[in-house]
């Protein structure tokens, strides 16, 4: 491998481990936040520990998010220098306030809500995770505008050899953003629905004593997964328009298996959610035919890999340009990069979050496993003075 | 407009110092001042909710640079290339240790993370010294020389007291600080002596920040959206700081 397919690699590593556990943040949020609201209106335990236990999900999930996303924010910087000298006044400006305001309030909304409880008001503490959904969908939107001006370069001029900004209008109006950031937050709530149907469907195979919890939340999940599925096949299919004028031949580029992969898992399952597990929600027949079950919790990572191949194919079918039809990959690599310099990064990073991704998934289905009898979100807290323990405890 | 965005740069990176120092600091002083594990809860439960709202600053501080200061944003992230790497992978094993420690039962468990606590924050204290000096000597010499690590060392010994002097204030009288108790103006003059070696690099690379700034139009544009923003991003923090500085303390971290 060349320096640029080093960098290129840390890149997809980085890029596609993190998507992972967005893809689930974006999905949960908003299905934690509406448990929320219903057990600040209600009061019903039942909405708390739902609240609570797919909270806690929520947030194990969320520290890959930032762990990967630290990585990413950095990396142009490191490795794609030439970006940043060529565009960043046009590309630099949606990832400003990305950072600045979204991500900023999203991670300050995010610690007032996981140590909030029995501390902030109760409808103040339901405002925060409405607040952290909020700014997460406005962290998606920037980061598709940053992303949508590489696939198509609006908005802008070349002086001197450096892209100017022009029409800041033009960007978020991309036409290569309109339907792709419906369908990522629509993949968001699709994959949140099939992971919160997976656990459920865990809870019910096994006989464990949580049934009414996990009927009602294996009902969400599938209720979630089909506005999701539906949407996301939706606007997947109207982006076809829009690719074939903006980037001709970009499924030349990419690889066809990814494309195939994508739109047959995405179909099928679409299919399958809309037309079997849907109607089964009817008198709970879906949460009372315990056959069906271990086929609930095989197809719950089916939609993580069709969100992995939708990413390829949208950014190996730019290749080789960066930004497209201007600036290419080679030319945006930083000059003078040795290999030394990316091989090292590329294990540490690569080596690094791997594990911790690795350790991640384990605690969310130790968590998932263990159910919403043992749930340390929410717990209450310890006094500050330290309490002498006793000799012997219970 | 460049001096407003200048500004803000610079609030950014003193704000992280000091927000985000005794974090770090405490993270150093972890096995320390935490002799047994209960003591090491209480302080991991002391600073846990200021964490995410304080290491938000310097993420905020790399997106300005990207956006405001672009032609710089590569050229200081990649000429320091190995100091940003291991910057990075410090933060994410202090990180990890503050997520994991108590996501599964067992004292190894919980001894193993708080270790990568402590060696995170150490690294990442180490790292900041030394990409302070490096940036005032203008990337130019050597990036590990000593004045390098005497740097490392000036930013974790800063760190370390404001940490400390943080676990005095939030939990006062407490074995873990032998008793001792500080006043919220002695939490500030820590804060502010560990934002002085922010401060002083800053102000060496004051005039090429400035000179390599964004044009009007994005600078402009960048104002237009997050100037009106400011209000509630200062207001988010001061609602974090008003909830947690007393009272019990959280136990998820």
């Amino acid at each position: 491998m060349d320096i640029v397919d080093l960098a290129r690699a840390q890149f997809a590593v980085t890029g596609s481990l993190h998507f992972l556990f967005v893809v689930l943040t974006l999905g949960l949020a908003p299905l934690v936040a509406i448990m929320h609201t219903r057990y600040a209106i209600t009061g019903d335990p039942l909405h708390e520990r739902m609240t609570r236990f797919w909270g806690q999900i929520y947030v194990i999930n969320y520290a890959l998010g930032i762990f990967t996303g630290l990585v990413m924010e950095f990396q142009f910087g490191l490795s794609w220098s030439g970006l940043s000298r060529y565009a960043g006044d046009v590309f630099g400006a949606p990832l400003a306030i990305e950072t600045l305001v979204a991500f900023f309030l999203e991670s300050t909304f995010l610690g007032l809500w996981i140590f909030g409880w029995h501390r902030l008001p109760r409808a103040l503490h339901v405002t925060c995770i409405w607040l952290v959904t909020l700014t997460a969908y406005a962290s998606a939107f920037w980061i598709m505008v940053a992303n949508s001006f590489l696939q198509h370069p609006v908005g802008s001029v070349e002086q001197g050899g450096r892209l100017v900004l022009r029409d800041f209008g033009a960007l978020l109006t991309n036409p290569n953003l309109v339907f792709a950031l419906p369908h990522v937050i629509s993949a968001g709530l699709w994959t949140g629905g099939f992971v919160v149907m997976g656990a459920s469907a865990y809870h019910l195979f096994r006989r464990t004593a949580e049934r009414e919890f996990f009927t009602r939340s294996l009902r969400m999940g599938v209720v979630t997964a089909t506005v999701g599925s539906a949407l996301t096949v939706g606007f997947g299919y109207a982006q076809f328009g829009v690719i074939e004028s903006t980037q001709p031949g970009k499924f030349d580029a990419a690889p066809e298996s990814a494309l195939g992969l994508m739109i047959g898992i995405g179909q099928l399952l679409q299919f399958g959610v809309m037309f079997v597990l849907l109607p089964l929600l009817i008198k709970n027949l879906l949460a009372r035919w315990r056959w069906l079950h271990p086929l609930l919790m095989l197809i719950t990572p089916l939609p993580f890999v069709a969100a992995i191949a939708g990413w390829l194919v949208r950014e190996m079918g730019r290749q080789p340009w960066l930004v497209y039809g201007k600036l290419s990959v080679a030319d945006a690599m930083t000059p003078g990069l040795s290999k030394a310099a990316i091989t090292g990064s590329f294990v540490g990073f690569a080596g690094l979050l791997g594990l911790l991704a690795i350790i991640d998934y384990l605690l969310i289905a130790r968590a998932v496993r263990r159910g919403p009898g043992q749930v340390s979100l929410g717990m209450p807290d310890r006094p500050a003075d330290p309490v002498p323990q006793p000799a012997h405890s219970l | 407009m460049e001096i407003i965005w200048f500004g803000a740069l610079a609030v950014l990176l003193l704000g992280y110092f000091a927000l985000e120092g005794f974090d770090i600091g405490l993270g150093i002083l972890l096995p320390v001042l935490g002799r047994s594990q209960g003591d090491r809860d209480r302080l991991v439960g002391a600073m846990a909710p200021f964490v995410l709202a304080g290491e938000v600053w310097l993420v905020a501080l790399v997106g300005v640079l990207f956006g405001a200061f672009s032609t710089l944003e590569g050229e200081v992230l990649s000429g320091l290339y190995p100091l940003v790497v291991a910057l990075l992978l410090t933060w994410i094993t202090r990180d990890a240790g503050l997520w994991f420690r108590r996501r599964a039962d067992g004292a190894a468990w919980r001894r193993v993370w708080d270790g990568a606590i402590c060696l995170g924050s150490a690294g990442l204290a180490l790292t900041w010294g030394m990409t302070l000096v490096a940036l005032a000597r203008g990337m130019s010499a050597p990036l590990l020389g000593p004045a390098g690590v005497a740097g490392g060392i000036v930013v974790a010994l800063a760190f370390c007291v404001h940490g400390w002097t943080f676990a005095a204030w939030r939990l006062p009288g407490d074995p873990a600080v032998r008793g001792a108790r500080r006043t919220g103006r002695a939490l500030l003059l820590t804060a502010l002596t560990a934002a002085i070696p922010a401060a002083l690099a800053v102000a060496v690379v004051a005039s090429a920040l400035i000179d390599h700034a964004a044009p009007p139009e994005t600078l402009t544009t960048l104002g237009a959206i997050v100037l009106p923003c400011v209000p509630i991003l200062v207001g988010a923090q001061v609602w974090v700081w008003r909830t947690f500085s007393r009272g019990a303390l959280p136990t998820f971290f």
